[in-house]
């Protein structure tokens, strides 16, 4: 057995045994959760740097599956087995006064096996099983906590099962005209298709991806799936469930396809389809910013940024220069790691809170939860790209892209993107944790420590990545090599390209120099007294307790200028169809009344219609 | 050489910085038939702030005003002043973007741990006024890196010195002209003086400040104006080999400025962000397709 049929058969193996352990007790089964996930993250961390490819199937239908490994998959396996490990920890207090924690563990096993599973697959055939395993395990989970959540699980699951027909449909295409699935005779054999054919393979498949990664317009189940789901989950969810579409995309085009043989001929219909995908990418980045800065709910806001960073990676990948694939993995695995602190923050504020995460109600919370605070703060550098961060890596390796490549539109929107993304993300931090504490929350706790543990660890990954991004672009090099791209040109701690280089460890020199340098300069003069948050200025009033609302609309007049333009008329469409879908549905089902009368004359009047149609026409 | 440069370049920024705001008041005060307060009394005060005690909200009030200050002497090692640019080597144009972010984030943690209102209001009006600027802004730098193929700000500068001040240049001009109507926006003064509005909001994120703080708070404010300023005339008016000829341009950008900050009222926050996404940045955008078009 292979290392990769181990890890497979201990990750789906754990889904059942978490269930049945959990039956027996639940301390039982919390700890053999996290040894199981830190198992994973063994297993594969052993696998670095291998490469190769095992059929551990040939039954099916005389079509082989196997399973491959290789520096993408690894990547990705990696990021999703440590994101859900950490998840799993925090899962531990979090959920413990639920019902069904069994149910829920057993089934984020299952999303867990189901990504590794896809990521390894060899074959586009197990690809598609594993893929439909991390759909409908992901359905149960969006769903878990009833209610609206029913309903947000059901238009994900649609939205799916539409992405997962046309990969299906792609795949039978692919197997009719070649006569196998497996992903590297594949990329050999494609390069003699027709640019016709490419382009048909593409677009079918990247309506599957697409949906997966939210590229707008097949974005609308991310805001709902995000906000209902439970806080753990959703930072799986948006860390790497839904970023398995960009592990798609990438597989689509650059392995299966093998795009980079083309970008540059000239009758060649990839590259024109990369252009269509780089400016849906930007659409993704901008509008989706900008419905964010709108939004009250926490979950929500962050839920609007899981689409528009998503659009950074369709960016990059799309624009299919060596640094700009390196850019867009990068982001993918940066996005991943801001973005479940993101979610971890607001689900510890969730968790002491009693689940409030409207933004208008909370408060003040930098003194109850100081390390909360901090994950949320990395986080949303992260997100911004603030300079140290590893969010402003692989940012500046985009916007280098798209500038050195002469496509200033492209890189206006990813840099637009940015400045909206400050504002929304300022009054996300502000409103849950500066401002007026309210008094109901005056003798919140701190979160627990399995919390603060996953916040920490994904904090201090964000500045050693953003200080030493070298790290994780090493392996991201060998990923675009194995691409057919050049090798990029990188250090520990800088990059260079042809038109200029970033130097992060200068950078975190001379910023850390300076922060000494003012702190020592303030510590000189400083005479500080601590006061009471009520003890400020208001120029004679008093400011009141607990009615601290200036901040519910925080960005009125921006609001009023912009929102009427911010429609998401695509989420109108679909519902429109869905509705006419179910009111036709429902025309038919009165067919079906349940009396066998009505339906002996349903037989009677269709085999009459027949004996007329013979009668008159004589067809047959 | 190098480490003196190090060192040198953000003092001097600072001494620029204070002694344009000093010049400011005196400038002013001439201009509405005042007396005026001497040209040193700013650096007076800054040194009386740090003599003096003030209250504390808590530690993200002291960080992030300790980060706004540092993220912005930092910026002045990337900006050319003269020939001294003494970490030009470790990133260009989009690092420098993206350190002008520090001040102002650092800025608005500090004063919105006061749970002050005006400081809150003031903040909302600092991001939205942003907001409004780099909109036109990002299409300039977009404009000026695309016709010169780069994103190192030092070889944008050396560029100019054989083709010229960049806002003279054909495709360039339309930017240059759109830069040129940002800017009292981008040094936040009248009419865009929305932010630190006093008679309105208290002086905004300003509010809840005193002593030490006050005197990083008026640093910071004096870098800010020294880097709006440099940036300028680095991007648009050929920066210059020589710090002193740099300084006299900084300076006439400086009277522009203030002449500006003299005759006109206070805009409304919305009024200027629709005066900043209207004009500007119509001509803005029409700069960058004339770049696109007219480049190889």
């Amino acid at each position: 057995m292979t290392g990769m049929e181990i890890l497979l058969l201990v990750a789906f193996g754990g889904v059942m045994l978490t269930y049945i352990l959990g039956r027996i007790s639940s301390s039982l089964r919390n700890t053999f959760a996290v040894v199981l996930s830190l198992v994973l993250v063994v297993i594969i961390a052993l696998m670095y740097d291998k490469t190769g490819e095992t059929i551990f199937y040939r039954g099916f239908f005389g079509i082989p599956m196997s399973f491959r490994i290789d520096a993408l998959s690894w990547l990705f396996a990696m990021a999703t087995s440590v994101l859900g490990c950490l998840s799993v920890i925090f899962s531990l207090s979090y959920m413990s006064d639920r019902k069904n924690i069994s149910f829920y563990y057993s089934m984020l096993f299952l999303v867990n096996a189901g990504m590794l599973g896809v990521v390894f697959s060899g074959d586009l055939l197990s690809f598609f099983i594993f893929w439909e395993i991390m759909s409908w395990s992901t359905f149960l989970l969006i769903s878990f906590n009833r209610g609206p959540a029913v309903a947000a699980g059901l238009k994900y699951i649609i939205m799916s099962i539409i992405g997962s027909m046309a990969m299906l449909a792609g795949t039978i295409s692919l197997y009719t005209n070649y006569g196998t699935l497996n992903i590297a005779d594949l990329s050999h054999l494609t390069v003699s298709a027709s640019p016709g054919y490419q382009l048909f393979l593409l677009i079918i498949f990247g309506v599957a991806f697409g949906i997966k990664n939210a590229v707008m317009p097949l974005h609308t189940w991310l805001p709902d799936a995000y906000t209902e789901a439970p806080s753990p989950f959703s930072a799986v969810l948006s860390g790497m469930l839904t970023r398995m579409g960009i592990y798609g995309f990438l597989l689509i085009i650059y392995v299966v396809v093998g795009a980079a043989r083309f970008l540059h001929a000239a009758d060649s219909t990839v590259s024109s389809f990369n252009y269509v995908l780089a400016w849906l990418g930007a659409i993704t980045i901008v509008i989706p910013t900008f419905i964010a800065m709108l939004q009250n709910d926490a979950k929500r806001l962050l839920a609007w940024h899981g689409i528009g960073q998503g659009g950074y990676m369709i960016l990059g990948i799309a624009f299919g220069t060596n640094m700009g694939v390196a850019g867009g993995i990068f982001h993918t695995l940066n996005h991943a790691i801001y973005i479940v602190l993101l979610f971890m923050s607001v689900a510890a504020i969730q968790y002491r809170t009693g689940g409030v995460r409207d933004l208008n109600s909370l408060g003040g919370l930098i003194k109850k939860m100081p390390v909360a605070f901090i994950g949320a703060l990395l986080g949303i550098c992260g997100l911004i790209g603030v300079p140290l961060t590893n969010g402003f890596v692989s940012k500046w390796m985009i916007y280098k892209t798209l500038i050195s490549g002469r496509a200033p539109f492209l890189a206006f929107a990813a840099l637009i993107g940015s400045w909206g993304t400050i504002l929304s993300v300022y009054k996300f931090l502000h409103n849950i944790f500066l401002g007026q504490l309210p008094e109901k929350y005056r003798d919140i706790k701190q979160s627990p420590f399995n919390m603060k543990l996953p916040i920490i660890v994904l904090s201090s990954t964000i500045l050693l990545f953003g200080i030493l991004p070298g790290l994780p672009l090493r392996v991201i090099n060998k990923i675009v090599v194995s691409f057919g791209f050049d090798s990029l040109n990188i250090s520990l701690w800088g990059i260079v390209s042809e038109s200029g280089m970033l130097n992060t460890i200068n950078l975190f020199a001379a910023i850390l120099a300076g922060l000494i340098a003012v702190w020592l300069f303030f510590r000189i003069g400083a005479r500080t007294i601590p006061v009471k948050q009520d003890d400020n200025y208001a120029a004679g009033a008093a400011v009141p307790r607990d009615r601290y609302s200036y901040t519910a609309k925080y960005y009125d007049p921006l609001f009023r200028m912009i929102s009427p333009y911010l429609k998401d008329i695509f989420n109108t469409f679909y519902m429109k169809i869905a509705d006419l879908t179910g009111y036709l549905s429902n025309g038919i089902r009165k067919i079906y009344t349940g009396y066998v009368g009505n339906y002996v004359m349903y037989i009677v009047l269709f085999i009459s219609l027949m004996i007329f149609v013979q009668m008159k026409w004589s067809p047959w | 050489m190098h480490i003196i440069e190090l060192i040198f370049s953000p003092l001097l920024a600072l001494l620029i910085g204070v002694f344009f705001l000093g010049l400011a008041r005196k400038v002013m005060a001439r201009i509405q038939w005042r007396y005026g307060p001497p040209v040193t009394q700013p650096l007076i005060d800054i040194i009386r702030l740090l003599s003096q005690k003030s209250a504390s909200h808590g530690v993200a009030f002291n960080i992030g005003l300790v980060m706004s200050l540092a993220g912005s002497l930092v910026i002045t090692l990337f900006l050319p002043f003269g020939k001294i640019a003494p970490m030009s080597n470790s990133g260009g144009m989009l690092v420098i973007l993206y350190l002008m972010l520090i001040g102002p984030l650092g800025m608005a943690i500090s004063s919105g741990e006061s749970a002050n209102p005006n400081a809150s209001i003031g903040i909302s009006r600092k991001l939205l006024l942003a907001m409004g600027y780099e909109l036109p802004f990002l299409l300039v730098v977009l404009a000026l890196m695309t016709a010169y193929n780069t994103t190192s700000i030092t070889e944008i500068v050396s560029l100019q010195r054989d083709t010229g001040w960049s806002m003279f240049t054909f495709p360039l001009v339309l930017s240059g002209i759109a830069y040129l109507l940002i800017l009292p926006a981008m040094l936040g003064v009248r009419p865009f003086e929305v932010v630190n509005a006093p008679q309105e909001i208290s002086s905004g994120p300003l509010v809840e400040y005193g002593g030490p703080y006050l005197a990083l708070a008026t640093l910071q404010h004096a870098l800010a104006f020294f880097i709006g300023i440099s940036l300028f005339v680095n991007l648009m008016w050929g920066g210059a080999a020589n710090p002193v000829i740099f300084f006299l341009k900084m300076l006439v950008v400086f009277f522009l400025g203030i002449f500006v900050n003299a005759v006109f009222p206070r805009l409304r926050i919305d009024q200027a962000i629709r005066y900043l996404w209207r004009w500007p940045s119509l001509i803005a955008f029409a700069g960058l397709i004339l770049v696109c078009v007219t480049g190889s």
